[in-house]
């Protein structure tokens, strides 16, 4: 039960090293064959310490700063859309102002309702 | 006369401004643009970095760093917050490099079958015969424009792959999403990538001679 073979597990290796095995259980079914089968481990040890290697590799040699330029470039961009975005606003305001006056009496009220909508207007797709 | 107007003007506007809960359908857009300022721009390095990967030159990777963060901007609403926004930004940044950059350019494609026959058997058995070898040990020497020269030799699509995986170590699944290939292709992709990458740099260090202490030529 729960057993792999030794082609199984070779072919399935990178998943195992990638750590994209699909469940907890394959991990357990892998490590399992791993205790009983000294040359699978071997090979599964130097293909991980492989790829381990080329992604220190990669990741000393790729890093890079972004250009001070470029940040700027960026921020300036962002406050112009920022600007347009703000011209794209679609606002109405409603006064609505009604008088009445009750009876003989002078009194008079005014009622005053104020509306203000705004609304963005999404031309982006 | 019974109104209550302090309970207008005691509310705290600092409810309203913090960002962390913020209610996207309810953002202003300046609660949006200082939103996109703190979460986005934090990756603009990061970005760049693959973006020179990718173009494999200064200026149009500034250039395409700076179409993603416009495309990004504009489109930050469709963003879920509490999502990914590394591998969301990588999306627009490889897909406006595929779809924009490298249209001028005359590329061999890959074709669809070749991907399918590899054997992950393969860089097992290739490997299996030896422990650390001397040329592991040589490679952890070689210079970093060595490692870029080696990873701007292997065709593109094999090249994203590597970069996302092993450089920024997005998942199968995550990069199927970014490159917008399915994941069994992604896998494919990487282990051809791997072996191209290996051959190449074990290539340079052959012909560079270096020796363990790192000494270039």
């Amino acid at each position: 039960m729960n057993h792999i073979t030794c082609p199984q597990v070779q072919e399935n290796l990178i998943l195992f090293i990638d750590h994209e095995l699909a469940s907890p259980l394959d991990y357990q079914i892998f490590e399992i064959h791993f205790q009983e089968c000294p040359p699978c481990t071997q090979i599964m040890e130097v293909e991980r310490a492989a790829i381990s290697m080329m992604q220190e590799l990669l990741r000393r040699s790729c890093m890079e700063s972004a250009p001070q330029e470029l940040n700027e470039r960026i921020q300036e961009q962002i406050n112009a859309l920022s600007a347009q975005t703000q011209v794209e606003f679609f606002s109405q305001t409603t006064v609505t102002e009604i008088t009445f006056g009750e009876g003989d009496s002078f009194q008079i009220t005014h009622e005053v309702t104020q509306e203000y909508t705004q609304e963005f207007r999404n031309d982006t797709e | 006369m019974e109104k209550n107007e302090d309970s207008l003007a005691v509310v705290p506007r600092d409810n309203q401004t913090d960002l962390a809960v913020v209610d996207v359908s309810k953002e202003s857009a300046a609660q949006k643009k200082a939103r996109f300022e703190r979460d986005a721009l934090q990756y603009t390095s990061q970005l760049y970095s693959a973006a020179l990967r990718y173009t494999k030159n200064s200026h149009d990777a500034q250039d395409l760093v700076q179409d993603t963060y416009a495309k990004a901007f504009v489109a930050f609403h469709q963003f879920e917050p509490g999502t990914n926004l590394k591998a969301w930004l990588y999306r627009i940044l490889t897909t406006t490099f595929i779809n924009t950059y490298r249209k001028d350019q005359r590329r061999p494609q890959i074709a669809a079958g070749e991907l399918e026959d590899w054997q992950i058997h393969d860089a097992a058995s290739h490997t299996s015969d030896q422990g650390r070898s001397a040329e592991d040990e040589v490679l952890d020497n070689i210079p970093d424009g060595d490692v870029k020269t080696a990873l701007a030799g292997i065709p593109e699509d094999f090249r994203m792959v590597v970069y996302l995986a092993d450089v920024e170590g997005f998942s199968y699944k995550e990069i199927a999403e970014i490159v917008g290939v399915p994941p069994g292709t992604v896998m494919s992709r990487l282990h051809r990538g791997r072996k191209l990458l290996r051959e190449s740099l074990g290539q340079y260090a052959k012909e560079r001679g270096f020796n363990k202490s790192g000494d270039a030529k």
